[in-house]
């Protein structure tokens, strides 16, 4: 990149079930955190990009009634659907193409509103898929989990590591809804199942949130903030809907990243990259980023796990937030964890903080099994 | 609850309505004379079922020429015991009997298609295991003409 584009303040709500705040208050609440944090005032934004899916807020064109609340009245506005991490990449792009100099992202979902589960039945073919009543997003998920499971010899036990790392990294984000600092991995594998082997406690539990973060050219970065958090690479795929694809790799993710490495000149993510924050919308698809990440080769992710690789006094600590199990606000998700990453660099993680983090990866997933993925690779002033 | 009141939805119910497309009504309708079409691609040979005008692989125009019969056999890729389903309401219903799910390579196709599994238990199922479409008694062209998926013999 010849332009180079930081984040310089962010912010969110606390993540919780059935808030008692509308979606206007709640995306406000976290819009002006960000700009706060940033220290400039909603005057200096130039364009805001806002994330949400129709379907989830129970209304159309969702961004209309945002306007207020992100600050963007008579502003260069446009909403990205899908995960906020996808508009931050929206942002991105209009802040490297010259026009603008500061860019507000916000992201949002209300679970509540309406059960996400049920509303990923409209992610089907509507012609064949979605006549039957038994395919949704948890079913599709264990098929998924089976195949995988399958292909590298991955057990339960394993996958249920991710949830028992996940849960107790969440007790110390004062932002998280799912807290389980005591949990053990008995009591993942005897939650409630859904769909075999997809569980209660191995799936991330949705929730209501926003978050928000501010992006800036490097002429402004240089008079916001002496702590940026440069945007090094980044990387964006699409697969093919779940008929035509080997649902047993994330190979969206795998491109995603080797697109993101490159741009940020990352050879050997294992051993450059400090701490990475991704979305597992299943416990299992924790593992399966690993390998798509290259932080381990295909089908030994459960090796990164078993040997605890990845908890935070780990050589690669993943999810040290807690990840997507510490709340999935859904459009909120992705771009959540380009905020802990971010956080990570700034050394304002508190508890869950990894000790000189300087280079982080932050990831997003959309659509079933993971269609779709993005990936930024974050890093600090050098 | 809060003093929030739960909106209890809109004064209509949204019945979509979709064009299926020709080779998809063509794949509808020879559900009748128990017939599963497939579009094979002329270029690359990727074999689509539904049919589908395009290659999801090489984006060749595929039409009614390219349209194979498929021998409904195929072989079990994975498969999932479904416990609990979205009740259509916002909530989540618990099924009496857990249904049996399956992701399926049908033979000749290259697609994965999901179809519930009937005639065998559980424990039976294994990747690879070898399936085949059962019809239901009176097939009218309509998807629900393919009752379920069960091992072959």
């Amino acid at each position: 990149m010849g332009l180079r584009v930081a984040i310089v303040g962010y912010g969110q709500t606390r993540f919780e079930w059935d808030a008692e705040k509308t979606r206007e208050e709640m995306v406000f609440e976290a819009a002006r955190k960000a700009l706060e944090d940033a220290g400039i005032d909603r005057e200096d934004v130039c364009t805001v990009i806002s994330a949400s899916t129709d379907f989830l807020d129970g209304r159309t064109i969702s961004n209309c009634m945002l306007i207020g609340a992100t600050g963007a009245y008579l502003k260069d506005e446009s909403k990205a659907e899908e995960d906020g991490m996808l508009a931050a990449l929206y942002a991105l792009e209009r802040l490297l193409s010259g026009t603008h100099e500061i860019a507000l992202v916000t992201a949002h979902t209300v679970s509540w509103t309406f059960n996400p589960h049920q509303v990923s039945v409209y992610m089907l073919d509507p012609l064949f898929d979605r006549q039957n009543r038994y395919l949704y997003d948890i079913s599709i998920a264990a098929i998924q989990a089976k195949l995988y499971m399958n292909r590298y010899d991955v057990s339960e036990e394993q996958i249920g590591m991710v949830s028992v790392k996940n849960f107790r990294n969440a007790a110390m984000n004062p932002f998280a809804y799912m807290k389980l600092p005591d949990i053990t991995l008995d009591e993942i594998l005897n939650s409630k199942v859904y769909a075999e082997p997809i569980r209660e406690l191995t799936m991330a539990p949705v929730c209501d949130g926003a978050c928000s973060v501010v992006l800036a050219t490097e002429e402004k970065v240089r008079e916001i903030t002496d702590n940026p958090v440069w945007i090094e690479g980044v990387g964006n795929c699409a697969d093919v809907y779940i008929r035509d694809r080997d649902l047993s790799r994330l190979n969206s993710l795998q491109v995603a990243a080797r697109k993101a490495y490159k741009m940020a000149g990352v050879t050997d993510p294992y051993r450059e990259i400090d701490v990475v924050e991704l979305t597992e919308r299943f416990a299992h698809q924790e593992l399966m980023a690993y390998e798509a990440l290259g932080l381990c080769r295909e089908g030994k992710a459960k090796n990164l796990i078993e040997a605890g690789l990845t908890e935070i006094y780990g050589d690669i600590p993943v999810n040290p937030s807690g990840g997507a199990m510490a709340g999935d606000a859904i459009c909120a998700t992705g771009l959540l964890r380009l905020i802990e990453a971010a956080k990570q660099i700034r050394g304002e993680a508190g508890r869950y903080q990894i000790d000189g983090a300087e280079k982080a990866v932050a990831h997003a997933q959309w659509g079933l099994a993971a269609q779709k993925n993005v990936v930024f690779v974050l890093g600090g002033e050098v | 609850m809060s003093g929030i009141v739960r909106y209890e939805g809109a004064p209509f119910v949204a019945r979509f309505g979709w064009y299926a497309g020709e080779l998809m009504e063509k794949f509808v309708k020879s559900l009748a004379e128990k017939k599963l079409l497939a579009t094979r691609c002329p270029k690359c040979g990727y074999t689509i079922v539904p049919p589908r005008i395009r290659c999801v692989k090489c984006y060749t125009k595929l039409g009614e020429e390219n349209l194979v019969e498929l021998s409904g056999k195929g072989k079990l890729l994975s498969y999932t015991v479904v416990h609990t389903i979205p009740d259509g309401k916002g909530g989540f219903t618990d099924l009496d009997k857990p249904v049996l799910l399956g992701a399926i390579k049908l033979d000749e196709a290259d697609s994965t298609i999901f179809a519930v599994l009937g005639e065998v238990e559980p424990e039976k199922l294994v990747e690879g295991l070898e399936v085949q479409v059962v019809w239901r008694e009176e097939t009218k062209g309509e998807l629900a003409d393919i009752a379920y998926f069960k091992p072959v013999g």
